[in-house]
């Protein structure tokens, strides 16, 4: 039985939050830990007080897994962590380790030197938050305790994204986390094996779009580029440190080579060292086109793409920059922003989300008037574009990822669930399982078949097959044995071994029924009467008449006894074993029946 | 290309249909079980007047969906109401589907319209109509052309016939006019109000047999006579033709494509008028492309026309030309924007583009 609470509160937004609790077989795994990124008060964390009533979140959690490092689904890992209380590990990839608390710290400074938030996480506590962080590997089965072991799979999506499967016994379940199943031109597509999870939970936020093909995008790119730049005009791209970056610098590149373009295009050198470093560090992590070219040429040192020195953005002419932060929220690319903001000829593209509260946002959302700090207006005129080149999977992704996988049960988060009506029965005819999808603080219960292997004494096994019909492969067959469960282990023993191993006597029961006859004669007369009687009708039946007056019927003992108070009345004692229950029974109604009337 | 989105169905598409809303439908036809039938939302760049080059939203959103047994062949929704009705072999019978898109995103089977089925039937033809009454107007040949009220499965019109060739296209022109085009080429109009009236035969230019026709009608544009606009009709060799409804004997005007030949046969032959461009046609089928014609410049003469623009898009798609080349199935025009076309093709690919329009021209 598995038992999974998503957490995911206001549907709708672009940015989705991820903190899904999944019980499974008694052990409770808590699965991405991701911050609301609309809300600027307590809503932007979850509601832990849930799991927390019963006791501390460290001794209640097994573990905590990260899938990749994206705010909306670590964004609340130290706050958790530190703020809240938890000590247990904490799983996610190499990279998203080594990501994760660059971009944490960025978030923690927007929030509160810019913003002036109080209730928020310190840098120390995402220091501390860390280092209760273990990293793994890809394809690495990482034993949590004596029973719970996770294994990471590649996701795509962003550098160091990751699926992950949960084992516990022979119950599984698969958390996809954001995944992409097409290969960009720097990161992979996902893929896992066939697993067979006992449940697969994949988000579901882009299941209803049939995606533009990224040609299109990209050509939509290069054109507003080109044309910017052919106008004399300045485009600033800001960008995050590490992710869609590469991506577009890879693109400009190839499309200046084939253009013969000649305005240069800069990259904030922070941003090149760190970029190239981190990729370096992680080439596994990168596509195959990319591994194959790294070994003849660093694929992220350019030709045409220079390092940028703050210099740079006021000389003349065309030129393209790549600066961070990608939010326009401070440092160089709001800088570069102010002295290129009001020329109308110039260009700035986002590339991405922008928080609210940032410069970023208020651009996207129309403003052209900012106030700056010391009360300067700064007018807009350059033109403002956004495009999102972020990787998630459609629903042709999905049906891919679960063919891959074949898992018995699906669970799609991050839906409105009489929206995806149509993509569960999709789901249920192709591959024949059961779709759930929970609305959001809903527990969804799923029952699984777990099958548990239990061996088979070789004695048992010979003695039962040599009973009965020959083993047919289509006809299941019925053993009888003694199941015997110690120590995690199960075994099918027959029963006289499982009474010598356990050290214990076979109990004997046996019953003894008592018929009244009427019969005023002596007892040992019944007897004979009795012994008479049978002897006619059990032909078939080994009847006899012992000494002491009793009467045996098989294995079975007839004793006729006075009544203690009718001397009329003789009480006929039956007694049998267990193992003639049968025959017992069918005695006492025979001699419910009565003797016959006339006997010698 | 002023703008080209491409997009990858799961499955391919032989209908492209607009329904309220600027929604649109596509449905699979493979052969065996488990057809989709998908109503989408275009990305806000394709339902606002001008195009925003970088809009965050490019992606068509599946609105809802059904599941279909059969190879749904042609789907049309029947206006002022929530149904449509599709068709396809193995028969000439249609089903009936409601669409709730408010309650749930599930495109329900409602009912069948059986027809009676005679040897070498092949699927129905359909047009619908709301103005007197939810209609549709069916058939596979001549002699079994027939409206159906939808609701009600009652029939209403039976046309008398007078051959049973297999029929290309059919429609309304009006409430009381259809208008049906055979395979043959040969084009008939009947009157609702005369049951059992004859068909008035029109015009076809003399051509060999085995040479297919399919049929194009201007979209009823408001407050304009139905007959006082050119219909337009296609032949797998390649041939255009124009003709007035009022004055069937001649042709208004007459025209060749540029197609290869020998043509890859009549499947998906589709030809369109532009309901926002006065004079502008396209066709495809023939290969992977969809040529634009202005028929402002045509005559009588039949000589080869020049094609305005050529999509080119889905013979260069697919993987890496695997297998046959695509080939496009259908095409329609965009009702408001005027360049603006849809196409799809057998590799499943689906492409929304519009083309630059030369200096001097509208």
């Amino acid at each position: 039985i598995f038992r999974v609470f998503c957490w995911c509160p206001g549907a709708g937004q672009d940015v989705g939050r991820s903190c899904i609790l999944v019980s499974i077989a008694g052990k409770n795994v808590m699965l991405d830990c991701g911050m609301h990124m609309g809300y600027n008060d307590d809503r932007r964390f979850p509601d832990f007080s849930y799991i927390t009533q019963n006791g501390r979140l460290t001794d209640f959690l097994d573990c905590v897994i990260i899938s990749h490092f994206h705010l909306d689904h670590c964004g609340a890992l130290p706050y958790f962590s530190e703020m809240v209380g938890y000590d247990g590990p904490i799983y996610m990839t190499h990279p998203t380790k080594a990501i994760c608390p660059i971009l944490l710290e960025d978030y923690r400074k927007i929030t509160v030197d810019k913003k002036g938030e109080t209730n928020f996480f310190t840098s120390q506590m995402i220091k501390d938050c860390m280092k209760k962080v273990v990293a793994v590997h890809l394809h690495q089965t990482v034993q949590v305790d004596e029973e719970l072991e996770i294994k990471a799979y590649y996701a795509g999506h962003v550098l160091g994204a990751a699926m992950f499967q949960i084992k516990v016994g022979c119950e599984s379940v698969v958390y996809t986390g954001d995944y992409n199943m097409t290969p960009d031109r720097h990161l992979g597509a996902a893929w896992i094996d066939k697993c067979r999870p006992d449940l697969l939970i994949s988000e579901s936020t882009y299941a209803t779009t049939i995606r533009d093909s990224k040609r299109c995008r990209e050509r939509d790119f290069l054109k507003k580029v080109h044309e910017t730049v052919e106008r004399g005009g300045k485009v600033l791209i800001p960008v995050f440190a590490l992710g869609r970056a590469q991506e577009l610098c890879i693109l400009l590149e190839t499309f200046w080579e084939r253009m013969n373009l000649k305005a240069p295009i800069y990259f904030s050198t922070g941003l090149t060292e760190k970029a190239n470093h981190y990729y370096k560090l992680f080439i596994t992590w990168t596509n195959q086109k990319i591994r194959k070219t790294f070994v003849q040429r660093n694929m992220f040192e350019f030709k045409h793409i220079k390092a940028f020195d703050r210099a740079f953005a006021d000389n003349p002419g065309p030129m393209v920059v790549f600066a961070t932060p990608g939010m326009l929220h401070a440092g160089q690319s709001l800088q570069i922003f102010r002295k290129w903001a009001g020329n109308e000829k110039n260009m700035v593209i986002m590339p991405g989300y922008c928080v609210q509260g940032t410069v970023g946002h208020k651009i996207l959302s129309g403003q052209r008037k900012l106030e700056m700090e010391g009360r300067q207006i700064l007018e807009v005129k350059m033109q403002v574009e956004y495009m999102s080149f972020s990787a998630h999977a459609d629903a042709k992704g999905i049906m891919q990822l679960i063919r891959q996988a074949e898992p018995r049960n699906v669970l799609l988060v991050h839906g409105e669930a009489k929206k995806m009506e149509f993509l569960k029965q999709k789901i249920e005819q192709e591959f024949h399982v059961s779709c759930f999808m929970p609305a959001n603080g809903e527990t969804t219960t799923i029952l699984t078949n777990p099958c548990i292997p239990v061996d088979i004494s070789l004695g048992l096994l010979k003695r039962e097959t040599a009973i009965g019909p020959l083993p047919d492969a289509k006809k299941p067959k019925l053993m009888h044995g003694t199941l015997l469960m110690k120590d995690n282990s199960f075994r099918l023993v027959s029963p006289e071994q499982a009474l010598k191993e356990l050290g214990l006597a076979e109990h004997q029961l046996r019953f003894t029924c008592r018929v009244h006859i009427q019969d005023p004669r002596k007892e040992h007369e019944t007897g004979l009467r009795v012994y008479n009687h049978l002897k006619g009708i059990l032909k078939d039946y080994s009847v006899q008449h012992l000494p002491d007056g009793s009467i045996t019927v098989e294995s079975i003992l007839i004793q006729a006894t006075a009544h203690s108070e009718d001397q009329g009345t003789k009480v006929l004692l039956v007694s049998w074993t267990y193992q003639d229950e049968e025959l017992g029974s069918y005695l006492t109604s025979l001699l419910k029946k009565g003797l016959p009337q006339s006997t010698p | 290309y002023r703008d080209l989105h491409t997009f990858e169905l799961q499955a391919p598409t032989r209908l492209i249909e607009w329904a309220r809303g600027n929604r649109v439908c596509v449905a699979g036809y493979g052969q065996s079980d488990g057809n989709e039938i998908l109503q989408l939302i275009p990305p806000p760049t394709l339902l606002t007047k001008e195009s925003q080059g970088l809009c965050p939203e490019r992606d068509f959103k599946v609105e809802c969906g059904g599941f279909s047994e059969r190879p749904v062949y042609s789907l049309k929704y029947v206006p002022d109401t929530s149904l449509l009705v599709t068709s396809g072999p193995p028969d000439s019978s249609l089903q009936v589907w409601q669409v709730s898109a408010e309650d749930s995103d599930v495109i329900k089977s409602v009912s069948t319209i059986a027809t009676e089925n005679g040897t070498g039937q092949s699927w129905a033809k359909i047009a619908t109509t709301s103005a007197r009454a939810p209609w549709v107007l069916h058939g596979s040949r001549l002699d079994r052309v027939q409206i159906t009220e939808v609701e009600s499965r009652k029939n209403v019109y039976t046309a008398a016939s007078r051959g049973s060739e297999e029929l290309s296209g059919l429609a309304f022109l009006d409430c009381n006019t259809l208008l049906l085009c055979c395979a043959t080429g040969r084009l008939c109009l009947a009157d609702t109000r005369q049951p059992q009236s004859l068909l008035e035969d029109m015009a076809v230019p003399s051509a060999p047999c085995s040479e297919q026709w399919c049929l194009g009608t201007r979209h009823g544009a408001q407050g304009l006579e139905p007959s006082s606009q050119p219909v337009a009709r296609l032949s797998s060799r390649g041939l255009l033709t124009l003709t007035d409804l009022r004055k069937t004997s001649e042709f208004l005007a007459l025209a060749k494509a540029r197609v290869p030949s020998p043509g890859s046969g009549a499947e998906f032959l589709c030809i369109s008028w532009a309901p926002a461009l006065e004079g502008y046609l396209a066709i495809s089928g023939f290969d992977g492309t969809v040529h634009v014609y202005d028929t402002q410049s045509w005559d009588s003469s039949g000589r080869e026309a020049e094609p305005i623009f050529v999509h080119k898009g889905h013979a260069f798609g697919g993987a890496g030309g695997s297998g046959d080349p695509a080939l496009v199935t259908v095409h329609t025009w965009h009702l408001q924007k005027p360049r603006t076309l849809l196409s799809a093709a057998s590799d499943g690919s689906l492409h929304v583009w519009n083309w630059v329009q030369p200096c001097g021209k509208c």
